[in-house]
């Protein structure tokens, strides 16, 4: 998947998320700031979003994230991993 | 000096229970009469929010032997276990912890948070992988924290979730950690640990296990939700807290790994931190002896966890999970859980106001945790204080 397609993806599963809080969600939505999720739901959106791409994403690795395009970036990087580790 | 910006979410928060006028985080107990009743602000208040789940802080012999060790040994040791603080009693508690389990070893620890951070940390590095309950205990995250191991949460109490998961990891799911708890201590609700263990056996992976709510509490011998599930031996490593039912301080692990005897030197939180006082290892070994034996504690306190599970019941309250030693009441609203927290103080009621982010599903608790300790007047009591709120509401 391109960094596109992952951000695609990812706004289909935080626009509900979002409440109306944003009107556009795109790769430079903040996911604390503009959309306003605390830890503990950026947290069970990763529970979603590993159902989502078939992935694990380990706390560490989100420690950075701060946009919706941090997280796709993470995301690709680790469905790279996974296909070298195959 | 100016205001540290990193403070500002705490202060804020400091800032808004100032100006509602109550400060739920900042009670305290004058006088305490009894493991179930203290003075507060003056007011005779029943205990309802303290782990002391065998009324074990008053117990004749632990104090007598708590007595005894402070004469004879003084006050502190002035010293880390591997340094200059290992006395002749802490080997032997962890001596009488390994039989109490049936494990091969243990390992003592100077808090219950301390033991999770020092067994994961101990267990686990950078190139390992740990899987935790989403539900898990702060000193499980900072254990995984310390650790630097890549840390994946699977959905609360979902073996099929953990399985899910591991199935990703490949190859490295035999190595993997696998971290849950006994009961959780927000809703009182217990882990299906038979399931995990058919997971950890299907992928090799090693288990371990905080009983911190469960020990002394459930099981035959009071070994916890694993021993209740008749899954001791599968599990790799036991955590638990001599903090709860066995009514002091400190922490511990067992286990029957062959690292036993080197994981201790490997983990920061045993070897930085002064070890703990002779006055309770003495007390800790006293209780002990009697948890394997303490039938009539845990009847009571399971007669009294269903007392008032069933009036709060009655009362038409939410409750978080089956009649357990943790009873908590969902409120959801935080400003209305305040309230009524401060509402049961002032009816001489204390129980643990548990709020957002600390809760899971994002609701607003009010935490009772029952002792054996307690009478069915006093149950009777918290339920009464409880109702009065609904009467307030009406």
């Amino acid at each position: 998947m391109n960094h596109q397609d992952v951000v695609a993806q990812l706004v289909t599963i935080l626009t509900p998320l979002a409440e109306g809080r944003v009107t556009v969600i795109d790769g430079t939505t903040e996911l604390t700031g503009q959309l306003a999720l605390d830890s503990l739901k950026v947290m069970d959106l990763m529970l979603a979003v590993e159902d989502d791409f078939d992935i694990s994403v380990p706390i560490n690795a989100i420690a950075e994230v701060r946009t919706v395009g941090d997280l796709a970036t993470q995301i690709q990087k680790i469905q790279q991993g996974a296909g070298q580790g195959a | 000096m100016k205001e540290n910006p990193r403070l500002q979410a705490v202060r804020a928060v400091q800032q808004e229970l100032a100006t509602i006028g109550i400060d739920p985080f900042g009670v305290q107990i004058d006088r305490i009469l009894s493991p179930t009743e203290g003075l507060i602000d003056g007011r005779h208040t029943i205990l309802a929010g303290t782990n002391n789940y065998l009324g074990m802080t008053f117990d004749a012999d632990c104090v007598a032997a708590a007595r005894n060790a402070l004469e004879t040994s003084g006050t502190g040791t002035t010293g880390s276990r591997m340094a200059n603080g290992s006395y002749a009693g802490h080997r032997e508690l962890e001596l009488d912890l390994a039989r109490y389990y049936g494990k091969r070893d243990a390992i003592v620890f100077s808090t219950g948070y301390q033991a999770n951070l020092g067994m994961i940390s101990a267990l686990a590095g950078p190139s390992d992988t740990v899987l935790i309950d989403a539900d898990s205990h702060a000193s499980i995250y900072d254990g995984c924290k310390l650790s630097g191991a890549n840390t994946i949460r699977f959905r609360h109490n979902d073996a099929e979730d953990l399985a899910k998961r591991l199935r990703r990891l490949g190859a490295d799911a035999e190595n993997a950690l696998v971290v849950v708890e006994g009961v959780y201590s927000m809703l009182g609700d217990r882990a299906p640990m038979n399931e995990f263990v058919d997971v950890k056996k299907e992928f090799g992976a090693v288990l371990l296990v905080d009983e911190a709510h469960s020990m002394g509490v459930l099981g035959n011998k009071g070994r916890g939700v694993a021993e209740e599930a008749g899954v001791l031996a599968d599990v790799d490593y036991v955590v638990g807290t001599f903090s709860k039912s066995l009514g002091n301080t400190g922490g511990f692990c067992v286990g029957d790994s062959d690292d036993m005897g080197v994981l201790r030197y490997a983990s920061r939180p045993y070897v930085f931190t002064a070890s703990l006082a002779p006055a309770t290892i003495a007390a800790t070994r006293q209780a002990l002896r009697k948890l394997a034996g303490a039938d009539d504690l845990r009847q009571r306190l399971q007669e009294n966890a269903e007392r008032l599970h069933a009036g709060l019941s009655a009362l038409g309250f939410r409750l978080g999970a089956a009649p357990n030693a943790v009873v908590a009441v969902l409120v959801g609203d935080k400003l209305e859980a305040l309230r009524f927290w401060d509402h049961l103080l002032k009816h001489g009621v204390y129980v643990n106001l548990m709020v957002p982010p600390a809760t899971p599903g994002n609701e607003s608790l009010l935490r009772c945790s029952v002792s054996a300790a307690h009478t069915p007047a006093q149950i009777d009591a918290i339920c009464a204080a409880f109702g009065s709120w609904t009467g307030a509401k009406a």
